[in-house]
């Protein structure tokens, strides 16, 4: 649906976005995932038009939109980082004053605004003032007021950084909902078992794509095999011993009881350490992440 | 003094707020060089009770004992066993690392020697330009790294560490859990809230609060057997929507 090529943005002596290429697809979600100062948020505010890029090409459905951003507003809804509705105002105050300036025809936005309470489980708290709302039900209504457009391209900066783990799960489960119903959705997150959800997944680091794909190519593409063993004995000791083993050191990392070793030649280690079981495991997304930043 | 295997135990906690009651007569232990993973919705009720067991705030009734002694009668002796991380990042941002680091150093009452002694153990951490930098310069990575060092300076036992890995990078998140493993091979106790589901996982037992109450602690293999959940994630939904949500 939309194509970014070779999109760069420099502030001052930082350039926050250097030479970014990616495509969003349509009906699909695109998770744009990174830490904190990867170039995220900068990223979507020039897709939207916030931001003036500084080279770079927007393509909207293979047609270049020359700085013509309505072309993409008039299709999106855009959720900022940053609450950015009223918070004096009560959840329906909110959602009738961006539906009048939205202008959507009262007898629709009765409708809507009656389906997105009941969507996002805000039905009982819509006389709260929007201030009152907890994290997870603020970024919620963010979102509802984006909807009241009925935008075809979702795009959604960080919603879910900083909100509790339930508020999370919730909000992505409403975002799957949306792609269900033909949205095409485009989404920033710091948290990669979040972004695991995603059909596609770019990953920024320092203003450059470190990786992008589908997430199971990512995984297929994953260069090394993963082991998760069950130690014998001290946790500790045994981990010393599969760090010693050559080719391994740099490569272990302990997870409670376990420890995951990441393995590239064709060591076999059943013999050489006390365990209990050895399980090889598919990769998360962090280790395609730390595998490939280590690489960089 | 009492002994104990606990590093901390909660009986019947309660704190209220004016007419909230935000922790509703908990129970728990902290066993001595156990990750306890703290997880729970946000206003649950996790940085309340860690802020009681640090003494930063009053408890309405019940008791908290650390090492056997109640925090009530000893809280300066407990002080001294305790390293607490704020989920608020509390050092000063103009000033560089080595300031910050002898600054707290100072109020946690460490002596020069004591001081020089640290600084020869964090050198091997730090390097000497990224204690000569700003704090307010420093990625967010880094900052929670400076953060558990000043949390350490005076070797605590027992250590409440409230969201460290959060707006952490996932290299960074990793790397600060080998911190946290390291301090549990040096028999050191950890009490770790997140909101990163799969650092459950990482701990050695988990407890969920919620609205103020503890509704799951154990095992993280066992509690997702005994509740036949393949994920954490997926037994926390279970969990909470058993419970009623906020």
């Amino acid at each position: 649906m939309i194509r970014l090529e070779h999109i760069s943005k420099q502030f001052a002596a930082i350039r926050a976005v250097n030479d970014v290429s990616l495509t969003i697809k349509k009906g699909a979600i695109t998770i744009v995932s990174g830490a904190d100062g990867a170039g995220k948020s900068t990223l979507f505010k020039i897709l939207v038009g916030l931001v003036k890029k500084d080279s770079g090409a927007i393509l909207l459905n293979g047609e270049n939109i020359h700085n013509d951003y309505t072309r993409i507003t008039s299709v999106c809804g855009y959720m900022p980082e940053k609450f950015s509705l009223y918070v004096d105002l009560s959840v329906e105050e909110n959602l009738n004053f961006f539906a009048a300036i939205q202008q959507v025809p009262r007898r629709r936005f009765e409708e809507l605004k009656q389906h997105l309470l009941e969507k996002t489980g805000m039905l009982p708290f819509k006389k709260r003032r929007a201030g009152d709302l907890s994290g997870g039900m603020k970024q919620k209504l963010a979102l509802s007021a984006i909807l009241l457009s009925s935008p075809e391209l979702i795009i959604l900066d960080e919603p879910t950084t900083g909100v509790d783990p339930l508020s999370r799960i919730e909000f992505f489960t409403i975002i799957e909902d949306l792609k269900k119903e033909g949205k095409t959705i485009v989404m920033s997150t710091p948290y990669l078992d979040e972004a695991e959800k995603g059909d596609f997944v770019v990953l920024l680091k320092n203003g450059r794509v470190m990786m992008q794909d589908s997430m199971a190519m990512l995984k297929e593409s994953f260069p090394a095999r993963l082991f998760r063993i069950l130690p014998q004995g001290n946790i500790f000791e045994v981990m010393q011993q599969i760090t010693d083993v050559p080719g391994l050191a740099g490569q272990v990392h302990m997870r409670g009881k376990f420890i995951r070793y990441m393995q590239s030649g064709p060591e076999n280690l059943s013999s050489q350490v006390p365990h209990l079981e050895i399980i090889e495991e598919r990769p998360t997304l962090e280790d395609v992440y730390i595998y490939h930043e280590r690489r960089q | 003094m009492k002994p104990t295997a606990n590093a901390i135990e909660v009986h019947d906690l309660v704190k209220i707020f004016g007419h909230f009651q935000a922790v509703k007569k908990i129970n728990f232990a902290v066993r001595q060089g156990e990750i306890l993973g703290f997880l729970g919705p946000n206003g649950a009720g996790k940085t309340t009770t860690i802020k009681m067991i640090t003494g930063l705030l009053n408890i309405t009734s019940g008791s908290i004992l650390v090492n056997g002694l109640d925090n009530q009668k000893h809280m300066a002796l407990i002080k001294k066993k305790i390293g607490y991380m704020s989920q608020k990042f509390s050092l000063y941002p103009l000033l560089t690392v080595r300031e910050n680091i002898e600054f707290f150093g100072g109020i946690s009452g460490l002596n020069r020697k004591e001081l020089r002694d640290q600084f020869t153990r964090i050198g091997t951490q730090l390097s000497d330009e990224l204690l000569r930098q700003r704090v307010q310069a420093l990625p967010p990575g880094i900052r929670q790294q400076v953060a558990l060092l000043v949390c350490l300076l005076p070797d605590p036992e027992i250590i409440l560490l409230d969201e460290p890995t959060s707006g952490v990078d996932p290299a960074m998140r990793r790397q600060f859990w080998n911190e946290i493993y390291s301090l549990k091979k040096n028999n050191k106790t950890l009490l770790v809230t997140t909101h990163h589901l799969d650092e459950a996982e990482y701990c050695d037992r988990v407890m969920i609060i919620h609205n103020g109450k503890i509704v799951l602690q154990g095992e993280p293999a066992e509690l997702l057997s005994q509740n036949r959940q393949t994920s954490i994630e997926e037994l926390f939904k279970q969990v909470i929507s058993a419970h009623g949500q906020n």
